[in-house]
């Protein structure tokens, strides 16, 4: 979240889009409740008719998978009507930068970008990859990007953005969304209208944008309008993530994927050999002194980094090498480490307070693929698919050969840490009893692994033992002292801006990181979070002297406690708020009041004392034209891998060209096929939670009251359908794909509804992902094994799901896939 | 204490369920076997074991579908007809004053149909095990100890409340004001759990009002003849009971 639960009360508008907080963040509604309490008007745009849809102002439906249209129509609708914010989009964004005039846009270029490059087939590009060479700005002769603040230069963003969606009109929109032109316009006019300078709107999303091969692609399109809106940077606006976890956040931040590293460094690649190199790589150059280009200050961050690792004993090239690196071009994210795997070369796998047998896109070849290892480890706390896939009721036992280890963990309440939720903010957890029986925190059992494995490095040695046996790391792990390292410290006596900081002292804040070795800091967002003043993250002070909810003495917030990202965005040229009714923060002459803000010079209107709002882009301006993507500076519709369409009815490009295809011949197995407007599997599916249940369903399957609430695997269909395939409603009926099926109860109800698309019905189906045959009735309980006080029925959604990846992220497509829907016999 | 109420804004509740399972929670009541019915409502009635649940409701109006929360549970009516139903045994059914009216263990002395039948709501529900009639007990525990009832804490978007009543009445009337329309409180002011309901009472599978002045006259008659009281406690029942399994299915069909 660029703003915070909180401050959805502060919005006019908000846009519960590719999400369902009502259900999903139930809490959120809080906030949600208040807001219209003052006014707000709420919109719903999902699929299905949610418990969000029920509380909403106006609702609309589209088809899954096309959100780009659906949005893309309202940035043209802004266009149109003259609704953008202009003063805020010449001063603070990129739409006044001139582009190259070599850039072509997808209605000019068969439905790409200029500048791919990948196999042609009759569907367009596959496996297809960018040069981007064409997507520069133009410089000028200070290197710094031309602008056209008039917004007239056909080179311009401004311009080629309208150009671009002037293609998503309403007919077109319509067409693919399946969403009628009223509602359409409905939508578009009321959001719009937060393009007012004192008014804000603010988007909800969670999984149902992002689990797409265009997931990326739909959260930048709201980002345009966002921007296009001034809805950046002010109270009751934003961009918001909400996670679906409750510490999704803090692991993100903390480098729980393959491709980063704490606080959003990369990890590095093997043609990156030196640390000097590696730091010119990522550190970015801006020539506009106004730019404040904050990434520049990137080897502060990653020499911190690596102290907090390898300390002082080893020079910072030294520690460097012992990074792992990535190989150049390779992709380790989950999808293919499950499919590696199931190739065979993947051996042994930790599965880490997590359900990879339910949670990971196309089930069955991820289960497949643990019998393909040797051995397996679930560090959880209750059974489940993961831990007993060896004994599942499609399994025999006798012909796996992987060894499976379960390590019973302590669950969030028996540990003491903190945990970050979505709006930011790092939040201290006391531990409220004891674990029961051998867990453990996941923090000592990951101790004594690593003390083990060095241990045994020291004794056998082994081929590059270094990085393990020079690593820093505690015999014992306390949360405390981890907490102070993420923060960092002073490892020497530094003299900054004329003040003494003794060696030992936590560093106050990230501003004082140094790139000579200097400081430690395991997480240069996280530096403020544990100072000399004490932990942060455990302040519970109910005071909010902002009067917009900021509470800025509860808990701590990264970056440095600012409550709203790019608040600069929220005052006009002499720091006076755009909403004066809810400033963020404002300019009282000589300072900033409110809010902290996005760096501390002053106002616009200062000239080359000030710097441009957007701190984190290297120009310094919020990118309406983004070019750091993979797929594209703008979006562009493309289906869904599988879809019901046998066209894109936007270009001759079908699918997103970028993603990694695993259905082509040559590439993957039968396990990764793919079956798109194909009538054996003609309704449109999609996925999603409820609020009964969590995740995979591990925690909340045991749990009788929740199972007694929901107590069964189901899918939900609308009256047309049911009647179509003769299904009554509360009986048993199959959902298959080509990849697998799942038993569900039918539920058909009013609140789906078929879809005319391009003049004919679609119809689309929803399934939720939490559930699994661990705690089933039907299959076998050997002596030993848990019984649930409650059995569930059904086993995982992703039986049926697709394993293909976002272009960007390589979430999987869980969100939009074709299946059929079978009755069962005698039902 | 003064008298308290529990104040039911209906508009804002989302159906998260959390009150359920609080109220699970903090009486340690066991959970019920269930399946799903083509609905998410869930467990499908009150229970010995179910003190309140959420009604799920969909329905059409003027074109527009609308899906209805409704978190069902025992009025504490003011003057209770169960009341009158308890009087041979003293302390089985007592109006605290706080509001809340109170089962107690005594309540294995009476005749279950009798206190089922005599509720206009169709709220008491008896264990076997036990013997034993139970309902919201507007957690009398934790209000005379200072505490909220465990659902209203649980509940996140204010769509219960509690408080004196006289402070929960001004809200009720408050949004009445500001839902404008069919908005009313229900089933009316003379009880210390009230509603306001956005819509009509028919759209939530409630019965009509007409029940709350029958029960009045069915106390009457139980009061002239206190044995008489059988069959017109089963037509109640079959009356209500009709209502009550008006769930989403049902009125989608
Ligand atoms: S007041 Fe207490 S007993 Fe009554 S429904 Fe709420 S939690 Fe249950
Ligand atoms: S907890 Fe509140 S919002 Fe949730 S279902 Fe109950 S009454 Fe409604």
């Amino acid at each position: 979240m660029t703003n915070h639960w909180i401050d959805l009360k502060n919005s006019d508008c908000i846009l519960a889009m590719g999400s369902n907080p009502a259900e999903n963040h139930p809490i959120s509604f809080k906030w949600v409740t208040k807001a219209m309490e003052n006014g707000a008007t709420l919109i719903s745009v999902d699929p299905r008719f949610t418990r969000t849809s029920a509380k909403a102002d106006i609702y609309s439906s589209l088809r899954s998978g096309t959100d780009i249209p659906f949005l893309g129509g309202m940035i043209k609708y802004i266009l149109d009507n003259n609704q953008y914010f202009k003063e805020y989009i010449c001063e603070y964004t990129n739409a006044t930068f001139l582009v190259s005039p070599d850039f072509k846009l997808p209605g000019d270029n068969d439905g790409v970008f200029s500048g791919l490059e990948g196999t042609k087939t009759k569907e367009g590009y596959v496996n297809g990859k960018y040069d981007k060479k064409t997507w520069a700005f133009q410089m000028d002769e200070n290197g710094i990007p031309k602008k056209d603040k008039t917004l007239k230069d056909p080179n311009c963003v401004f311009q080629l953005l309208k150009k671009h969606y002037s293609r998503y009109n309403l007919d077109k929109v319509e067409q693919i969304t399946g969403t009628p032109q009223e509602k359409l316009l409905q939508v578009y006019k009321t959001y719009a209208k937060t393009g007012k300078s004192n008014k804000s709107g603010t988007i909800m999303y969670a999984m149902g944008w992002t689990q797409h091969t265009v997931g990326t692609q739909n959260i930048r399109t709201m980002s345009i309008i966002q921007l296009l809106l001034g809805n950046i940077g002010i109270a009751g606006g934003g961009v918001n993530a909400l996670r679906g976890e409750s510490n999704v956040q803090g692991s993100t931040d903390h480098c729980l994927l393959f491709h980063i590293l704490p606080g959003y460094l990369k990890t590095p690649k093997a043609s990156q050999p030196t640390f000097k190199e590696y730091n010119q790589v990522y550190t970015p150059k801006s020539n506009d002194g106004m730019s404040a280009n904050w990434w520049q200050n990137y080897p502060k961050y990653s020499a911190s980094l690596l102290r907090e690792l390898y300390g002082t004993d080893v020079s910072l090239e030294e520690a460097y090498t012992y990074m792992p690196k990535l190989d150049d071009g390779a992709n380790y994210s989950w999808l293919t480490i499950f499919d590696e795997a199931y190739k065979g070369n993947i051996n042994g796998l930790f599965s880490w307070g997590q359900n990879p047998a339910c949670s990971g896109a196309n089930s069955n070849k991820t289960r497949q693929s643990m019998a393909k290892m040797d051995w397996l480890v679930s560090v959880n706390i209750f059974d489940n698919e993961t831990t007993s896939f060896w004994k599942a009721p499609d399994m025999n036992p006798k012909e796996i050969k992987t060894e499976v280890f379960m390590l019973p963990c302590a669950a969030s309440y028996e540990k003491e840490g903190s945990i970050t939720n979505s709006g930011r903010w790092m939040q201290w957890r006391y531990k409220a009893s004891e674990p029961p029986g051998e867990a453990l925190p996941d923090g000592d059992i990951i101790t004594d692994l690593f003390l083990k494995i060095k241990k045994l490095y020291e004794k056998d040695g082994g081929t590059f033992g270094e990085p393990i046996k020079k690593l820093r790391w505690h015999k014992h792990f306390d949360s405390h002292v981890i907490a102070k390292e993420i923060n960092g410290y002073f490892l020497e006596d530094k003299e900054i801006k004329g003040k003494l900081y003794k060696k030992g002292t936590l560093v106050p804040s990230f501003a004082y990181l140094q790139d000579d070795g200097s400081t430690s800091s395991g997480n240069w967002l996280y530096c403020n979070s544990y100072t000399e003043k004490g932990n942060m993250a455990a302040r519970r002070k109910k005071s909010d002297p902002s009067g917009i909810g900021l509470y800025a003495e509860w808990s701590w917030c990264w970056p440095v406690n600012r409550r709203i990202l790019y608040n600069r965005a929220s005052v006009d040229k002499n720091g006076k708020p755009w909403a004066s009714d809810k400033p963020v923060i404002s300019w009282n002459g000589t300072k900033w009041t409110g809010d902290v803000p996005d760096g501390g010079w002053p106002p616009m209107s200062a000239g080359s004392k000030s710097r441009y709002p957007f701190i984190m882009q290297k120009d310094g301006y919020g990118q309406i034209f983004g070019p750091g993507r993979a797929d594209g500076p703008f979006s562009e519709h493309y289906e869904p891998l599988e879809c019901p369409v046998e066209k894109n009815f936007m270009s001759p490009q079908f699918v997103n060209p970028t993603i990694k295809r695993w259905d082509m011949e040559g590439i993957g197995t039968k396990m990764d096929a793919r079956a798109t407007c194909d009538p054996r599997f003609p309704i449109v599916c999609t996925t999603y939670r409820v609020s009964e249940h969590w995740q995979t369903g591990v925690m909340t399957r045991w749990q009788p009251w929740l199972v007694e609430m929901q107590p069964s695997m189901f899918v939900e269909m609308s009256k047309e359908l049911a009647k179509l395939k003769q299904i009554k409603n509360g009986t048993i009926v199959t959902v298959k794909s080509l990849r697998g099926k799942v038993d569900a109860v039918a539920i058909v109800t009013q609140r789906f509804k078929p879809f005319t698309v391009a003049g004919t019905t679609v119809h689309e189906v929803g399934i939720p992902w939490h559930y699994g045959w661990v705690t089933t009735a039907e299959r076998k309980y050997d002596s030993g094994d848990k019984k649930p006080e409650l059995f569930t029925f059904g086993d995982s959604a992703n039986l049926v799901t697709p394993n293909i990846g976002d272009a960007n992220t390589m979430i999987p497509e869980s969100k939009a896939f074709m299946v059929d829907v079978i009755r069962k016999e005698g039902s | 204490m003064v008298e308290m109420a529990i104040f039911i804004d209906v508009s804002k509740c989302t159906g998260c369920r959390s009150c359920q399972v609080a109220c699970k929670n903090w009486n340690q009541l066991k959970a019920e076997k269930t399946t799903n019915r083509g609905t998410h409502e869930n467990p499908p009635d009150l229970s010995a074991n179910t003190w309140n649940r959420v009604r799920f409701n969909e329905v059409v109006n003027d074109g527009k579908l609308q899906w209805l929360f409704l978190n069902d549970r025992c009025r504490h009516c003011e003057e209770a007809p169960c009341m009158f139903a308890a009087e041979d045994v003293p302390g089985a059914i007592i109006k605290d004053k706080s509001g809340a009216v109170i089962f107690t263990e005594k309540t294995k002395q009476l005749k279950y149909e009798d206190v089922r039948g005599s509720c206009p709501f169709d709220i008491p529900r008896y264990d076997e095990k036990t013997g034993q009639i139970y309902k919201c007990t507007m957690c009398i525990d934790r209000i005379t100890n200072g505490l909220k009832p465990a659902c209203v804490t649980a509940c996140p978007t204010g769509t219960l409340n509690f408080g004196p009543k006289a402070e929960m009445l001004k809200l009720a009337n408050k949004r009445v004001e500001q839902l404008g329309g069919d908005a009313a409180i229900y089933p009316g002011e003379e009880y210390n759990t009230f509603w306001v309901l956005p819509e009509t009472e028919e759209n939530y599978g409630l019965e009509a009002k007409a029940t709350v002045s029958t029960s009045r006259k069915f106390a009457w008659n139980k009061i002239l003849s206190p044995w008489g009281t059988l069959g017109l406690a089963a037509g109640f029942i079959g009356c209500l009971s009709k209502a009550d399994t008006v769930t989403d299915q049902e009125q989608t069909r």
